[in-house]
């Protein structure tokens, strides 16, 4: 199986990057490939980067409340594009009913304030996998 | 195995007299270098300012917002702008629709400034800002001038960090040069027309909130007040005119101690340098003012209530090295900016440490103290070397733009979410003594609470746009991108009249990138009006 890849940034103008460059770094020493797209993301521009790169994955750094927002138009973007990359969220902001709410909206998983990184890297990759199986069935 | 601090300073199980550096000189608080304390001890009971982090919606909320904490015996006023705000980007820009007035007040054209500061008595009330510097101060003039109160008479700061907001908090779409030259000439300014104020507080606290430590967070400060130093007098401004004005805003974490010692060191480090490197000799321009935020990054989102127990340690820590000015991050701060209640936890828990341990009738209370005075002499050494150590790379500005400080910034974050991963920070209700989401309850209600996007002032905006006078508008944007292009020209009376004119942030800044060769506005999506 080809390396997991993940594209990961923030969406609109959240700058806070911190998480997004501690995960990106995470994922990469894990023997991921990280297309780090950073800061001033929205879903036009991200459709276009996932489906550029083949991204198996893409995972936004939420430290502002735009996510709300974006998070939906995302995954419409993606499926009104015929693409097939799930969206996974992180960050402190999110509180446990907004997980709830981002997973009723088609978000494939939500990372928290308490996330582990073992976890992250376990959860990521597994969806990466599943991704490429459905791409190139074995 | 060896303790160390936060900075990696190793610590001894005890501190005798021989551990000092040197033979304690007699020094007294009030005099150079001023470790212990900028005020003689006659006037040291009189505290600090008490203020908090302010700003939500739109100017009006935010009135609001600053008359409830002043009604409640806050000090001082801290502004905080939006997030598209403190970016320099108007709420009407596509790029922020979905954050308008979340994290802080929308402040885009003059009359907001002027609402927000409506009935708030600037004559007497010191107005602390993180606003890009060239609009909250030519907001507080606007202020004042429909007030009546004269600009001679405004206490207050602007916080800024020129080299390094861009890499660590809100990139402006601007080169580093001219965010420096913004830096320099509000420092100018203010020394010209606004004694009282402080033109220029370095902020410390928002660029290490990455992660860095206590001696890269003072020494980064250095390298950048040392560079705007240089730059004022370059302009001809003798530093004893300007230098008082200088203030640093410094960050607290939870080592107790070394956060204590940072300040003391500061201080000194400070005088020494003004005294012997830049030729100050008015002991205003020697001893530094030090205004203080209590560390968001230490918070949690985590059983909130905790963090009410680490703002009051780092409130304390703050009081015990005699700061000037502090803010405790409120209890909620993992998760949003400060709700009502967490503006009342945070305010009250000054008010109490002010009024019932007695902190404040004794100047550095803690000076003396082997351990203290050790710790000191050695923040202060290695912060000096750190400072040489940056120093010797280059220039400042084009260590900025080479990116030499986003990597310091990046690496901090990775070593501190490692830190904390691997439980060598430890941190309770993270890495230790957790509890599971379901029984984590107390006070999650009020910290969970949300602030909607406040998309009815882009509306508003847009109708102020095309209500307004058109050529007046033009040449004072044109003034604005002229007076720019004149690198040693001072910006403020053309952007004062511009946004007196009706012109709004956005258009100013990007007036300003136009003159710098950079795109009007960098995220491609809006075109220069004039």
């Amino acid at each position: 199986m080809a390396p997991p890849r993940i594209v990961i940034g923030l969406f609109g103008i959240d700058q806070h990057e911190v998480g997004a460059i501690a995960v990106a770094r995470l994922l990469r020493d894990a023997g991921m490939e990280v297309i780090y797209a950073g800061r001033y993301q929205t879903p036009a521009k991200l459709v276009r980067l996932i489906e550029d790169e083949d991204a198996d994955v893409v995972g936004i750094s939420c430290h502002s409340w735009e996510y709300l927002d974006y998070a939906p138009e995302l995954i419409k973007a993606l499926a009104a594009s015929g693409l097939d990359c799930p969206l996974i969220l992180g960050g402190s902001v999110i509180t446990p009913a907004d997980a709830e709410a981002m997973r009723g909206a088609g978000v494939a998983a939500v990372f928290g304030p308490d996330a582990m990184p073992e976890g992250i890297v376990r959860d990521i990759r597994a969806l990466a996998e599943a991704r490429q199986n459905r791409r190139h069935p074995s | 195995m060896t303790e160390t601090s936060r900075s990696g300073i190793p610590l001894k199980p005890f501190y005798a007299a021989a551990d000092r550096s040197a033979a304690p000189a007699e020094e007294a608080p009030g005099a150079y270098p001023f470790t212990r304390g900028r005020l003689r001890p006659a006037s040291a009971g009189a505290g600090w300012i008490h203020r908090e982090l302010s700003g939500e919606g739109d100017a009006r909320r935010s009135n609001q917002q600053l008359r409830y904490l002043i009604g409640l015996g806050q000090s001082g006023v801290d502004v905080i702008g939006d997030a598209p705000t403190q970016s320099m980007m108007d709420a009407d820009h596509p790029l922020v629709a979905h954050s308008v007035g979340t994290q802080g007040v929308s402040l885009c054209l003059e009359s907001d400034h002027v609402a927000l500061l409506e009935g708030i008595a600037i004559d007497r009330i010191s107005v602390s800002s993180s606003v890009p510097a060239l609009f909250s101060l030519s907001g507080l003039l606007a202020a004042a001038g429909q007030t009546g109160v004269a600009a001679d008479r405004l206490r207050g700061s602007v916080i800024q960090a020129p080299l390094y907001v861009g890499d660590a908090a809100y990139s402006c779409g601007m080169p580093v040069a001219l965010m420096s030259r913004i830096s320099v000439d509000t420092i100018e300014y203010c020394a010209r027309h606004l004694p009282r104020f402080h033109g220029y507080v370095e902020d410390t606290y928002f660029f290490s909130e990455s992660g860095l430590d206590a001696v890269e967070e003072m020494a980064l400060g250095f390298v950048q007040i040392r560079h705007l130093v240089r730059a004022v007098m370059a302009r001809g401004v003798a530093v004893d005119a300007f230098a008082p004005r200088i203030a640093i805003l410094v960050n607290c974490s939870m080592d107790f101690f070394e956060e204590i010692a940072k300040i003391r060191a500061t201080r000194r480090l400070f005088a020494r340098m003004m005294r012997e490197e830049f030729g100050a000799s008015d002991p205003r321009a020697l001893s530094c003012v030090i205004t203080s935020h209590t560390s968001g990054l230490t918070l949690t989102a985590q059983q909130p209530i905790n963090n009410v127990v680490r703002g009051t340690v780092q409130g304390l820590a703050l009081a015990l090295a005699g700061v000037q000015a502090m803010e405790i991050s409120a209890f909620d701060e993992g998760l949003r900016t400060p709700s009502e209640e967490a503006h009342l936890v945070a305010l009250r828990t000054q008010q109490i440490l002010a009024a019932e341990t007695g902190v404040t009738k004794v100047a550095d209370p803690l000076g003396g103290s082997h351990f203290i005075e050790s710790l000191t002499d050695e923040m202060e050494r290695r912060i000096r070397a750190k400072i040489d150590e940056i120093e010797a790379k280059g220039d400042a500005v084009a260590l900025a733009e080479a990116g030499y400080f986003r990597r310091l910034f990046e690496e901090a974050a990775e070593r501190h979410v490692k830190a904390i991963a691997e439980g060598r920070n430890r941190v309770v209700g993270v890495n230790q003594h957790q509890v599971p989401p379901e029984e984590d309850k107390l006070l999650r209600d009020v910290a969970e609470r949300k602030i909607a996007p406040c998309r009815e002032r882009i509306d508003e905006l847009k109708r102020f746009r095309k209500a307004r006078g058109g050529d007046g508008l033009r040449r004072s944007l044109r003034a604005v991108h002229a007076t720019a292009k004149e690198r040693t020209a001072n910006l403020l009376p053309s952007v004062r009249e511009a946004f007196a004119a009706g012109a709004s942030m956005g258009e100013i800044a990007g007036a300003l990138r136009l003159a710098y060769d950079t795109p009007y506005d960098p995220h491609g999506a809006l075109s220069a009006p004039f």
